[in-house]
């Protein structure tokens, strides 16, 4: 019975072979049609405040808006959890389109190992005259060719104070060496609020901020070739004033990262800060009765013969070179840019993030913010500290980039020296000389 | 009868052939589920490797040599162990506790043999964020309450000084998992033969004699097997220990888990964090073996 219906000629086998044929191109074809019909872009970040998702929105569906056949979806990571999801995301070759907002030596080092698209078209659709001067300095690794550029600066280690307290402690001068903010944290300490909420965790943040301790006491961790320079008086002079903080910082911050440290001098718990300018949204939002209270100053420094050292991680934007739909994603990061989404982006947290494009500073969309015009002296104050910015992948102006930055904070080497002298009470001679030690190593792998 | 004898190797060949063919499936997933990914990982032992290209040279034992006399496996394996049998004891200790307690006549028994396993349905990372919010300095619950009843007068760092923070995650990881006992070790008592306490009754047995004599010779069979699942889950514990403390202060609560994970991304040497993986491995079998052979002994 089946072998006669199969055999029954109600079809003619060319017209079966010809059904079968167009049903085998059909099966092909849909994907490369959906792919030219809908594009999905993915768009990582690990900064995913509400208002800032919210300005992401505004730039994702206005970018749709334009490219009808282009969806963007935006996922987040986190400053301490992008390392093994990018690893793994490289590794798998299901990478996203985009990454914004990682620090520079995040990119130097995947731009090294050949991960990255050169972003020199990027940067071409955006316009090179725009950005700030040598803005993309610290992201052209190699001659001419750029692995990224910035969306914006940061000026992570501002020194936070609030006034109230000040004057309540008789304090008449915003502490400018560290001696005069040890005696000021001091003073204001007490009554449930600690003198400052600097990080002593074995994390990144430890990490960074202690070199911005090393650099205050006039030092470096790297000389300008590159050779390790951590161990030196200058280090041991820092690691002696971080352990004199400690009873003036709150017991757990023992394990404080970014979030904790900025909550405690939003909430008021302690009477300084150390922390970009998301301060002064977090601050209206939360804790308003301070608003009036609150200003900046560059951190202070060991001594006055000491210069401040701003430490700028230089949030980025980045292609992975096995991102699909690589037109539409290097169309996507210019828009990035574009002034209507960039300055909401920029002012979902004012100040914390600040432009790179002077065109974008001078428009006066920016400027009409009103946490921007309440605190003007700050955030001036704040962009010219991140447009001189350097951090550990780019210690000064003389520096070669330093490709190995993120597995040196990522080691989290100089963290674990902070907490072994502050909170194990090591000897300081013994512990530089391991730290240096496993420093080279990383450098030498 | 010659047809007979020639038939049945016949018939076994292919009752041979079919139970192969039954089989098979099984043992390609577990090939590709476990074998493949045990020899992969020896196989990226001997590289040094980027993590995120996964390329790198052969380097032969190096990573191994690194293993052991580097100092940081040793000192993490040291970690796991007090981590692990701290943990373990307070779970078996707490579980079969509880166990006792809710085998017993109770108002709201079955109420009560639910809300018990309630740590650990949740997830770990809803977990810690709920301890880490009630060992927080500035407004944690749990400072607060000492404080107020006079105990401490300023909060304690219960996550960044040790030995604080080793008893912490062992207190959090007991929190978590001691339900998991509670489950097998009440399954275990409701088939205990009431007999047996009846006649333990008899010879003047009181409560505490009937659990030694009674009870716990009954649970033996299920707290082997407890002690060993327990015991190879805690040893690769990650996400608990990484999430409240991040393996500090300094190396304090650093793990073998929390060594690979560094290693591999944090430092992005693929290789030397396999070799890690290898050895953890190798030492978790090496305790495995001891307590299964003992324990066979001892039966």
């Amino acid at each position: 019975m089946t072998q006669k219906s199969l055999k029954s000629p109600a079809m003619p086998r060319r017209a079966v072979l010809a059904g079968l044929a167009a049903a085998g191109a059909a099966t092909a074809m849909p994907h490369r049609i959906r792919a030219q019909e809908t594009i999905t872009l993915r768009w990582w970040s690990p900064q995913s405040s509400p208002e800032q998702l919210a300005a992401y929105e505004t730039q994702m569906r206005n970018f749709e808006a334009q490219h009808e056949n282009v969806r963007v979806v935006f996922e987040r990571t986190s400053d301490e959890g992008y390392a093994p999801q990018l690893a793994a995301a490289f590794a798998s070759g299901e990478v996203p389109n985009i990454v914004t907002h990682l620090p520079s030596f995040a990119v130097s080092n995947y731009w090294r190992n050949g991960l990255l698209e050169p972003f020199n078209d990027v940067i071409e659709m955006v316009g090179p005259e725009k950005f700030y001067e040598g803005a993309n300095k610290i992201y052209e690794i190699d001659a001419g060719q750029y692995a990224g550029t910035g969306i914006g600066n940061s000026a992570a280690n501002m020194f936070w104070v609030r006034r109230d307290l000040m004057e309540q402690a008789g304090i008449d001068k915003i502490p400018e060496t560290w001696d005069e903010l040890r005696a000021a944290a001091q003073a204001m300490q007490g009554g449930g609020i600690f003198g400052a909420p600097l990080p002593y965790g074995r994390n990144s943040m430890t990490s960074l901020v202690f070199i911005c301790f090393i650099h205050g006491a006039g030092g470096q961790v790297f000389t300008p070739d590159l050779q390790v320079a951590i161990d030196s008086d200058e280090t041991r002079n820092a690691l002696e004033f971080y352990r004199a903080m400690r009873e003036l910082c709150p017991p757990g911050a023992t394990n404080y990262s970014w979030g904790e440290s900025l909550t405690a001098f939003v909430s008021g718990a302690t009477a300084t800060g150390l922390y970009t300018g998301r301060v002064l949204i977090n601050v209206q939002n939360q804790n308003p009765g301070i608003a009036d209270q609150i200003t900046c100053r560059l951190y202070p420094t060991i001594s006055a013969d000491v210069g401040p050292w701003t430490f700028n991680d230089f949030p980025s934007v980045f292609i992975p070179k096995d991102a699909q739909n690589m037109e539409a994603t290097k169309q996507f990061a210019a828009f990035l840019f574009d002034p209507e989404g960039y300055i909401q982006q920029l002012h979902a947290a004012p100040g914390h993030v600040l432009p790179v494009l002077q065109t974008i500073s001078a428009d006066p969309a920016y400027q009409n913010n009103p946490i921007i015009q309440k605190y003007t002296d700050e955030v001036e104050l704040m962009s010219a500290a991140a447009a001189g910015g350097f951090n550990l992948g780019w210690e000064t102006a003389e520096h070669t980039p330093n490709t190995k930055a993120g597995e040196i904070i990522g080691s989290n080497v100089i963290s674990e020296m902070v907490q072994r002298v502050v909170l194990n009470d090591e000897d300081v001679d013994t512990v530089l000389g391991e730290t240096a030690a496993r420093i080279e190593e990383i450098m030498a792998t | 009868m010659t047809a007979t004898n020639t038939d049945t190797p016949l018939l076994e060949r292919r009752y041979a052939r079919l139970g192969v063919l039954l089989i098979a499936p099984t043992v390609v997933v577990f090939s590709m589920v476990i074998v493949y990914p045990l020899l992969a990982a020896i196989y990226l032992s001997l590289f040094s490797i980027y993590t995120p290209t996964l390329e790198g040279d052969f380097v032969g034992a190096a990573n191994y040599a690194e293993l052991l006399t580097g100092g940081d496996f040793w000192r993490s394996l040291g970690t796991t162990l007090i981590w692990t049998v701290g943990t373990l004891t307070l779970q078996i200790v707490f579980g079969v506790g509880m166990a006792l307690l809710l085998h017993q006549n109770l108002w709201f028994r079955s109420l009560a043999r639910s809300l018990v396993l309630f740590p650990y349905f949740i997830s770990t990372v809803v977990a810690v964020l709920v301890w880490r919010w009630l060992f927080n300095d500035l407004y944690g619950a749990l400072n607060h309450g000492l404080m107020q009843l006079g105990i401490i007068d300023m909060p304690l760092d219960w996550l960044g000084s040790m030995p604080n923070a080793m008893i912490g995650i062992i207190l959090v990881g007991a929190w978590k998992y001691f339900p998991f006992v509670v489950i097998a070790v009440l399954a275990r008592l409701q088939t205990i033969p009431d007999h047996l306490y009846e006649a333990a009754r008899i010879d003047g047995a009181g409560p505490i004699a009937r659990f030694w004599d009674v009870t716990l010779p009954q649970l033996r069979s299920v707290l082997v097997v407890i002690i060993l699942l327990r015991a190879i889950w805690d040893f690769k514990e990650f996400d608990l220990i990484f999430l409240l403390t991040g393996g500090g202060p300094v190396t304090s609560t650093q793990t073998l888990a929390l060594l690979v994970y560094q290693e591999a991304f944090a430092l992005n040497n693929m290789g030397q964090a396999a070799a890690y993986s290898v050895g953890m491995m190798l030492v978790m079998l090496a305790f495995m073996l001891i307590y299964i052979r003992r324990t066979g002994r001892e039966g």
